[in-house]
Parts: structure tokens; C-alpha cells; sequence
């Protein structure tokens, strides 16, 4: 996210904060959930356990704290925080009528952020927001800290030679079939993958080991080796990005500086210029005018992931430039460079070898592994796989926006071909149009929910059906699959190779745009609790209105 | 008109206040008034339903538990349910109904059989009260609407 972006979200905050609220007792979930929304969080209740588990488990990225009670009758609230603690690592707040300090001792010791008493008082969570900070705050500094250490002359020594250990060891592992996955797999989530990003980008990609990379993640269960063939799958099609992009590049530049340099030194200087090998260099560009938009973060490992997807097979589709639907094929890159270098070849970009980290290599288990968990090659699936998927998804889509499919305020291709030109400048303007609609939806979302910036309209539909007005069938299905559609949302652009279906694409995604924004429209400052009591109807009972009668 | 809305706040006023002061109610039943406004006018209302509906199912589940002809007392399960009211009836300001679950609890901890009849007897008859109480506030303040006036706030100092 750009600093401006960071700021205006945090502007919200804690506003529209994401709380999940479990207790059994109805009387004093429905006091919990009023009190909730006179602070102005965005709230979710939940009388079982097991159903918040479930909440939580589609998708950690919709919530920023959950309060629980302690005595419930499908699950220990002790338990649900353990396991909220180890698999979703967000902040819980106990709820108990016990004001035994041993309950307290026991919540604190299970990890609890906050143990609150019954009556719960609006003072008391009126603060509730600082444990998010906080938590987010001690994430940051775990890997800055490590990252510190690692700055030492010493230690760069040590990495040294470790890294020389270790590269023997990966270029053994080279040798074996790429595709081959060793069991048992470890799951690549958005949040691994960043974490796993965000140590790479500490260390420098030529310096990251995987033991480096390992420590600074910071993640339970997860093994040098989990690290090592991420590192290397990573490694290889940075590569093979770089090699394609040297091509490119070099072919592209040729013609155009020889029309542009006439006057000037001519085809020496325009090499000398540019110093570093042509294909990192473009490369590095094109990750810097990336970096500074953080929505190409996610462009960026699009590309990326549909390089190493269809390096392989990119030979038999022809390389058409003109073919907007084209682009992202698999050959995003040495698009990017070639306008680059068209537009503005004498803008130095620096070499930042750390920020060609950012352009991430979503490997391709990720993905797939979690659209699909059949595939077993997620190296070099099969094309007529990838066109099932996008299919499934675009049908999965389309069903979904039936309610709204007439919205269709913007010209057919604008965002489409935008997109595949160049990239960074209108991917921007999609995203601040998201961020803006987003932002009107007081909604406060984790900084880690950038993973999927540029599908926010598919993201963001389902955060509406929140404080929106009764869930329709549709929404909740959307709510029900959000990583299936945006994943399969993220292939289906990558595969979007088909001139048509670029076309289909483009119509989903302007829909889906303006039907968010239409949602979000309505739901603007829409805190009654009435449409409340609606969205929540799925897991509140529904009460009986206090007779008067007696 | 205005006399008459005039006398019938009074009454609400003077109805509300006895309440507090006979133990009913208290300082939580005051912030549950606090959170209903336009948006939620029916909040308190719609609370209170809720607690009543939890004060049967909890009482019945004591009783059952209470219930010597299935086999042994299972006084824990009393314990569950006696907590569970606590804890409801503290967040909506049912003052009385509270304390006698403070007492239940002890009695069900030392597993004392009669002390815990007598607390469930207790509980019945004082949720009922309660609910006698509060339908004949709420029918002031519908009549107070109903004669075109507001439902003053009431201070309880």
C-alpha cells in the first residue's frame, strides 16, 4: 500500500474494525453486538464455536479480533482461542461472568489479549482496538528485528557460506524432476507466500537462504526444506523471466533507440547507458515502476506466476502484441518492458535487487493447491486445465452477478486493455477507485488483505453482505468461496490468453466494479440494526418480540 | 391532553424509580436504555425477551438436573446453568435475579441438594416478578406514546 493509501485506512480506524463475537447466551450476544456497533466496529456474532472456527477458517483476512466467552457448551472458549491463536494468529478477547483470577490466569496463559467481565461495559471495548495494533505492531518488529541481526559483517560471512552449503544442496535437488512434490506439502496461503516475500525482500534475493528466510517467516511447522523448494521454484522463474525479457527488451530497444537517438551517441551510448544487462535492467524497472503501486505487487506476481506457468508451453501461442487479451498469457513482462523502454528509456532505474524480490513467483501449488487440490503438477499444469478452471470461475461469477449483471457503466475494454498496456499507472486507478469504495464501506481491513488488491471487486463484494441488507443466495455463496473466486479469479487471468475471453473477463470484472460500488452505496453508514439483524440472520436465532400482553 | 401526558410521565418516572430502589433493577439496566435510540427503539424490549426466553430453558435445565427420579444429581450441570444465568441476568440489570444465582452457585459447589431446590424455587418466582414489573413499565411508556408524549429519561441518583 502507498503511504497515502496507508494513511487514509488508518484515518478509518478503528471504525469498521472486523470483530467476530461468540457466546452461547443470546441475551448477552445481542447486548455484545449492540454495544459493538455503538463503537462503530463491523461486527459478526456467532452463538457456536464450531461455526466461528468455520468463519474464521474460509477466510482469516475478514477479521481483526475476536471475543469470545469462555463457557460454551460445543467447545471450551479456551480451546476456540488456542486454536484462533495458532491457526489465524488475530487477537481474542475472553468474555466471562467468572471473575476468578484462575479463569484470568487461564486466558492469559492460552493467550488471550484481554479477559473482560460480565457486565461487559461500552468503556471496555471502546479500547478493544489497541490489542489489533498491537499484534500487527509485534509482527512487524519480529522480522525487523532478526533482519537487524543479520546486517553484521559477520553474519553476512556466515550466510556466505551457508548460502554456498545450501546451493549445492538445492542444484542436487535441481536435478530431480522440478514437478515432483515431496509429501507431505506444505500449503503456500497468501499469508505464508507474504511472509515469506517479505523475508526475501529483507535479505536480497541473492542472499536469501532459505534458513534465513525460514527464521524471519516465523512460522510454526514450516522446515528449512518447505523454505528451500519455495526458494528455489521462486529462484527459476525469476530467471527464466529475466532471460525472456533480455530478448524482448534487446530487440525492442534496438528499434526503437535507433529512431530515437539519432543526434545523440547512438547505439553504443544507448547500451552504455543502460549499464546493467539488459534484462534485469528492464526487469528492475519494470519491478521498481511495480513497486510503487501496491496493487502491482500482486501484478507483478500474476506475471510472475504466469511466466513460470507458461514458460513452457508459451511457444505454441503467438506472441501478438496487438492482441490485448494477450498479455497476460504468459509473456506480461517483456510487454512491460518494451513500453518502458519505448516511453522513457532514459529514466535510470535503479537496479534494486531486493525490490525484484517484490515481483514474487506465486508458485504454483499455491494456487493450485488450493483451487484445485487434484493437480499434481503445479509446475507445468496443462493449458486445457487452467481452461477449465477459468470457466468454472467465470460461470461461478456470472451465477453470482445474475442480480446485477445490467451495471455495466464503464466502456467494455478501457480496464482490460489498461491493464495489459501498461500496467502500472491504470492498475493504480483501479485501485484507488477500490480504495475509495472500499474506505466508503467503513470497513478497516489488514494491510495483509493486499495479497489480493486487484481483485478487490471480487474481495470486496463480500464484505457488503455484511452490514448490507438481507444475504441473497448469491451473496452468500460469494461469501462462501471468497479464495475460490479470487483465486480462480487470478488464474483465469493468467490464462486469459484467448482474445475472447479476454473480453469475458473484462465484463465480469467492470460488473462486479460497479456492483460493489452499488452495494457500497447502499450500505454507506448503514449501522441500524435492523439491516443488521438481517445480514446476521444466518447465525443469530431470531427472537420474539417482548409481549406486552401478559 | 398535556396533563394527561404529564401525569402519566410522572408515573412512568415514579414507577421506574421504585423499581431501582426495590433491587429489581440496576446501574446495567440504565446503560441497556442508553444503547436504544431512533435506530433501535425496540432495543430494550427485544433484550428483555431474549433474557426471559434464556431464564425458561435455563430453569428448566436446572430442574432437570435437580431431578432425583433420573438417578444422581449432577450438580455441575446445575452449576452450568446457574453461571449461565449470571451472567445474562447481570448484563441486562436484573438485579435480583443475580444474587440468587451468586447464592445458587455456592449451594450447588457444596453440592447442598435442598439449598439448591430452594434457590430454583426462588429464581422462578423472582424472574416471573420481574417480568410482571417490567410489562407494566413498558405499558406506561406506550400509553405515554399513545397520548402523544415522550418517555422522559429517568435519573436515578
Amino acid at each position: 500500500m502507498t503511504m497515502e493509501q496507508e494513511i487514509e485506512v488508518l484515518d478509518q480506524f478503528p471504525v469498521g474494525m472486523r470483530v467476530l463475537a461468540v457466546d452461547d447466551d443470546q441475551t448477552c450476544l445481542r447486548i455484545l453486538q449492540t454495544l459493538l456497533h455503538r463503537c462503530q466496529y463491523h461486527v459478526t456474532t456467532t452463538n457456536q464455536a464450531q461455526t466461528a472456527l468455520e468463519l474464521l477458517r474460509e477466510n482469516k483476512n475478514k477479521f481483526d479480533l475476536v471475543i469470545s466467552d469462555v463457557d460454551m457448551p460445543d467447545m471450551d472458549g479456551f480451546k476456540l482461542l488456542e486454536l484462533v491463536g495458532l491457526e489465524m494468529d488475530l487477537p481474542v478477547i475472553m468474555l466471562s461472568a467468572h471473575s476468578d483470577p484462575k479463569y484470568v490466569m487461564k486466558g492469559v496463559k492460552h493467550g488471550a489479549c484481554d479477559y473482560l467481565l460480565k457486565p461487559v461495559r461500552i468503556e471496555e471495548l471502546k479500547n478493544i482496538w489497541q490489542h489489533v495494533v498491537r499484534k500487527s505492531k509485534l509482527k512487524k518488529n519480529k522480522s525487523s528485528v532478526s533482519n537487524g541481526a543479520a546486517n553484521s559483517d559477520k553474519a553476512n560471512r556466515k550466510r556466505k557460506e551457508q548460502y554456498e552449503e545450501e546451493e549445492e544442496e538445492e542444484r542436487g535437488n535441481e536435478n530431480d524432476d522440478p514437478t515432483a512434490q515431496k509429501k507431505p506439502r506444505v500449503l503456500w496461503t497468501h499469508e505464508l507466500h507474504n511472509k515469506f516475500l517479505a523475508a526475501v525482500d529483507h535479505l536480497g534475493v541473492e542472499k536469501a537462504v532459505p534458513k534465513k528466510i525460514l527464521d524471519l517467516m516465523n512460522v510454526d511447522k514450516l522446515t528449512r526444506e518447505n523454505v528451500a523448494s519455495h526458494l528455489q521454484k521462486f529462484r527459476v522463474a525469476l530467471k527464466k523471466m529475466s532471460d525472456e525479457a533480455n530478448q524482448q527488451a534487446t530487440r525492442a530497444a534496438i528499434e526503437s533507440q535507433l529512431m530515437q537517438m539519432s543526434s545523440h551517441k547512438g547505439l553504443g551510448g544507448f547500451y552504455h547507458h543502460r549499464g546493467i544487462p539488459v534484462g534485469s535492467g528492464q526487469f528492475h524497472g519494470g519491478a521498481t515502476m511495480m513497486r510503487h503501486y501496491p496493487s502491482n505487487r500482486n501484478l507483478g506476481r500474476l506475471n510472475s506466476f504466469a511466466g513460470e506457468m507458461f514458460q513452457p508451453v508459451s511457444s505454441s501461442f503467438p506472441r501478438n502484441h496487438n492482441n490485448g487479451g494477450n498479455t497476460l498469457q504468459g509473456l506480461p513482462l517483456p510487454q512491460l518492458e518494451e513500453l518502458q523502454i519505448n516511453n522513457n528509456i532514459n529514466k535510470a532505474f535503479p537496479s534494486f535487487t531486493s525490490q525484484q524480490n517484490s515481483i514474487m513467483v506465486a508458485p504454483n501449488n499455491l494456487l493450485l493447491l488450493e483451487g484445485h487440490p487434484q493437480s499434481s503438477s503445479p509446475g507445468f499444469s496443462p493449458h486445457f486445465e487452467m481452461n477449465k478452471r477459468q470457466e468454472h470461475w467465470s460461470n461461478t461469477v456470472l451465477s453470482t452477478n445474475i442480480p446485477q449483471s445490467d451495471v455495466h457503466s464503464k466502456p467494455d475494454n478501457l480496464e482490460w486493455n489498461a491493464f495489459c498496456d501498461s500496467a502500472s499507472p491504470l492498475i493504480n486507478q483501479n485501485l484507488d477507485t477500490n480504495t475509495t469504495s472500499f474506505c466508503r464501506n467503513t470497513d478497516f481491513r489488514s494491510t495483509n488483505a493486499a495479497q489480493t488488491d486487484f481483485f478487490y471487486p471480487l474481495q470486496m463484494n463480500q464484505q457488503p453482505t455484511n452490514n448490507s441488507g438481507p444475504m441473497t443466495e448469491a451473496q452468500l455463496f460469494r461469501s462462501s468461496n471468497p479464495n475460490e473466486g479470487l483465486l480462480m479469479g487470478q488464474q483465469k487471468l493468467q490464462s486469459g490468453f484467448m482474445a475472447s475471453d479476454a473480453g469475458s473477463l473484462d465484463d465480469i470484472v467492470n460488473s462486479l466494479m460497479t456492483q460493489e460500488q452499488s452495494q457500497s452505496e447502499f450500505s454507506e453508514g448503514d449501522w441500524d440494526l435492523d439491516g443488521l439483524a438481517h445480514s446476521e440472520h444466518a447465525y443469530e436465532k431470531p427472537y420474539f418480540p417482548f409481549s406486552l400482553s401478559a | 391532553m398535556d396533563a394527561l401526558i404529564a401525569q402519566l410521565q410522572r408515573q412512568f418516572r415514579d414507577y421506574t424509580i421504585s423499581l431501582y430502589q426495590q433491587g429489581f433493577l440496576d446501574d446495567q439496566f440504565t446503560e441497556l436504555k442508553k444503547l436504544q435510540d431512533d435506530g433501535s427503539p425496540d432495543f430494550v424490549a427485544e433484550v428483555l425477551t431474549l433474557f426471559f426466553e434464556d431464564c425458561v430453558k435455563l430453569i428448566s435445565n436446572m430442574a432437570r438436573a435437580l431431578d432425583k427420579t433420573t438417578g444422581t444429581v449432577d450438580f455441575s450441570q446445575v452449576g452450568a446453568s446457574v453461571h449461565q444465568l449470571k451472567g445474562s441476568s447481570s448484563s441486562v440489570g436484573a438485579k435480583r435475579v443475580k444474587a440468587l444465582c451468586v447464592s445458587f452457585k455456592e449451594y450447588c459447589e457444596a453440592k447442598n441438594y435442598e439449598g439448591c431446590v430452594r434457590c430454583l424455587q426462588q429464581v422462578d418466582i423472582e424472574y416471573k416478578a420481574l417480568k410482571t414489573k417490567l410489562q407494566d413499565m413498558f405499558n406506561l411508556e406506550k400509553q405515554i406514546i399513545q397520548a402523544g408524549g415522550r418517555v422522559p429519561q429517568v435519573d436515578i441518583n
